[in-house]
């Protein structure tokens, strides 16, 4: 058969082969990070964003509160400080819970935001606090990752209504990776939905 | 990365030229996408002749006796692979080749690339990789693999949290968002080196990067301005923009393969999804008929023309629609679909005994296969593309 000629022709060259090994065998490395700090603003900062327009549903219910944009001020280094401490005690009682994909505060938590902004208040300086948004297994990763941050801001900007000032604030989400209830129903969904308050506090 | 397709095109272009001086080879019809067609394969054992069963069926293709194939694979494997592709009735094969310089495995993956090149006229997907989010306990980490999940490589050893990771196009390196300190910031990963970086690292979140296929721009979601909203940077960092400015959260952006459009989830009520151009201007619905449960996920298809997402909220479904818009198809159950670079298979994760799993899916035959199963629980794939 003529075509069995073929398998002659098409042997590679050396070099090719050489090549292919040593992509092969080679397995990625991986190095510290030597730290994650704050990253250099863009030139101008805030002021020099281009304003997308925001392609809003006219169906979409709306948050009325202006959005309060976060930032590193003054109070930034209390969270990196190692002379700080995080308390998860402290605000225990004082997790709020939310409805199923809603990062609407419910009138039955407000009580619990209002004791959390008292004791911001009647305290000194030298405190921060971080709200943990969390979510319900329910929706995809990436989905809940984004409703996780909106509930936290949900809160910083209530606390922040109540008098606290907001860039002693941080928020974290951590979407649906840190259930309190690892169950696959409601009562343990409800659980899930939630704010987490913890104090940042001198040693 | 991608030094393997080079085997099958040197080949290529090998036969091509040989070809030339023959005969007419037999009338070849693709036939239709969602058509199983029978393939049978014969003369290999092992592991090359379990790679290819694997690969054609990923295709769609049924694996079958010689004399109920439509086409017939043969050839034998000592050292190198030697293989033709027969048409069932044909006297002579369509073409006979030889493979050698690599692992067994990686010379029956280009054999059955060239195989599913003519029985489906689709693009090479067999020596791609993929990457993917690892649970094992507590910690989540990033891993890599082959498409068919092998050869994994754990690359990060942070103990912490991670979520799903995106490739830079061309596979040289890959982005994730990290909770290694405590809030979460983006990092890159040069997989040539294994050095890592701070990519973005703003006050509040920073997650769900996504680089755009001209490998010029990444999406992402940020909350600096207070809500989390869609924001575009280059892929150094610079020329930040923000794209939307609505006060319920974004998330799930991707890119069209023109690099010129993003879509992702805002949501509104329930999680729709919209599309807005990469340099600003009004966001529009995508229209999606047929699919009452919230959309997540989305992911655009290389070829421009479909878009793969992931509907319901605890028992997934992963579904298909136009990327104009219009009737959603529903495929099977599943979520965070990504596209292969042959825009015909996804892979996706899927719920197994309370841990989930990758699986390959062959979109116009609806057949589903497992990658292969390790330890640990997968999620969120990335195709290099």
């Amino acid at each position: 058969m003529k075509n069995v000629n073929l398998i002659g022709t098409i042997l590679l060259s050396g070099a090719l082969l050489a090549g292919m090994t040593g992509c092969h065998h080679r397995p990625p490395q991986v190095t510290e990070i030597p730290n994650v700090g704050p990253q250099p603003q863009p030139p101008g900062g805030n002021n020099n964003l281009t304003p997308g327009n925001p392609g809003q549903n006219p169906n979409q219910p709306q948050v009325t509160q202006e959005p309060i944009p976060l930032t590193n001020g003054p109070f930034t280094r209390l969270f990196e400080d190692p002379n700080h401490v995080e308390n998860r005690e402290k605000f225990k009682d004082d997790t709020i819970h939310f409805d199923f994909d809603s990062s609407v505060i419910k009138p039955s938590e407000e009580a619990k935001l209002q004791a959390v902004a008292n004791y911001f208040k009647d305290n000194s300086n030298y405190e921060a606090l971080i709200v943990e948004g969390n979510c319900d297994e329910r929706g995809t990763e990436k989905y809940n990752l984004s409703l996780g941050e909106r509930r936290a801001l949900a809160s910083r900007e209530y606390l922040a209504n109540l008098g606290v000032n907001p860039e002693r604030i941080k928020t974290v989400t951590f979407g649906k990776d840190h259930p309190v209830d690892p169950g696959h129903d409601e009562s343990a969904w409800k659980q899930n939905r939630r704010d987490e308050f913890i104090l940042v506090t001198p040693k | 990365m991608n030094c393997k397709p080079l085997l099958t095109a040197a080949l290529l272009c090998a036969c091509s030229a040989a070809a030339t001086a023959q005969e007419e080879p037999p009338i070849r019809i693709i036939k239709p996408a969602d058509y199983a067609v029978p393939v049978s394969i014969s003369g290999f054992q092992g592991e090359v002749e379990s790679v290819l069963k694997f690969d054609l069926s990923v295709l769609g293709m049924a694996i079958t006796a010689p004399d109920k194939a439509d086409y017939l694979v043969s050839g034998k494997a000592n050292g190198d692979v030697e293989g033709s592709l027969t048409q069932s009735g044909s006297s002579r094969p369509l073409w006979l080749r030889a493979y050698n310089g690599g692992t067994p495995r990686s010379l029956a993956h280009a054999f059955a690339d060239d195989i599913a090149k003519e029985i489906r006229g689709t693009a090479p997907i067999f020596q791609t990789k993929i990457a993917f989010r690892l649970q094992q306990g507590a910690s989540t980490e990033i891993a890599m693999s082959d498409y068919d999940g092998y050869h994994v490589t754990q690359l990060t050893h942070d103990g912490k949290l991670v979520d799903g990771p995106a490739w830079i196009p061309g596979g040289r390196g890959l982005l994730y968002t990290s909770w290694q300190k405590s809030t979460e910031a983006i990092l890159e990963q040069d997989l040539a080196t294994g050095a890592r970086r701070v990519f973005a690292n703003y006050p509040g979140a920073n997650l769900s990067p996504a680089v755009s296929p001209d490998g010029q721009k990444v999406a992402m979601i940020l909350s600096r301005n207070g809500s989390p909203n869609l924001w575009v940077c280059d892929l150094h960092g610079g020329g930040l923009l923000q794209l939307t400015r609505t006060r319920e959260e974004d998330s799930c952006p991707c890119w069209s393969p023109d690099s010129r459009e993003i879509c992702f989830v805002c949501r509104a009520g329930r999680a729709r999804m919209q599309i807005i151009g990469a340099d600003g201007g009004p966001a529009r619905p995508l229209r999606a008929a047929g699919v009452s449960a919230n959309m997540t996920a989305p992911n655009w298809s290389p070829d421009g023309k479909w878009i793969a997402f992931t509907s319901g909220s605890v028992n997934f479904t992963l579904c298909v629609l136009s990327a104009e818009g219009g009737d959603a198809q529903s495929l099977v159950a599943g979520e965070d679909p990504c596209w292969a670079p042959n825009s015909r298979t996804i892979i996706f994760a899927r719920r197994v005994n309370n841990k989930s799993i990758l699986c390959l899916l062959d979109v116009p035959t609806k057949h589903v296969k497992d990658v292969r199963q390790i330890s640990g629980s997968c999620s969120e794939p990335s195709w290099a593309r």
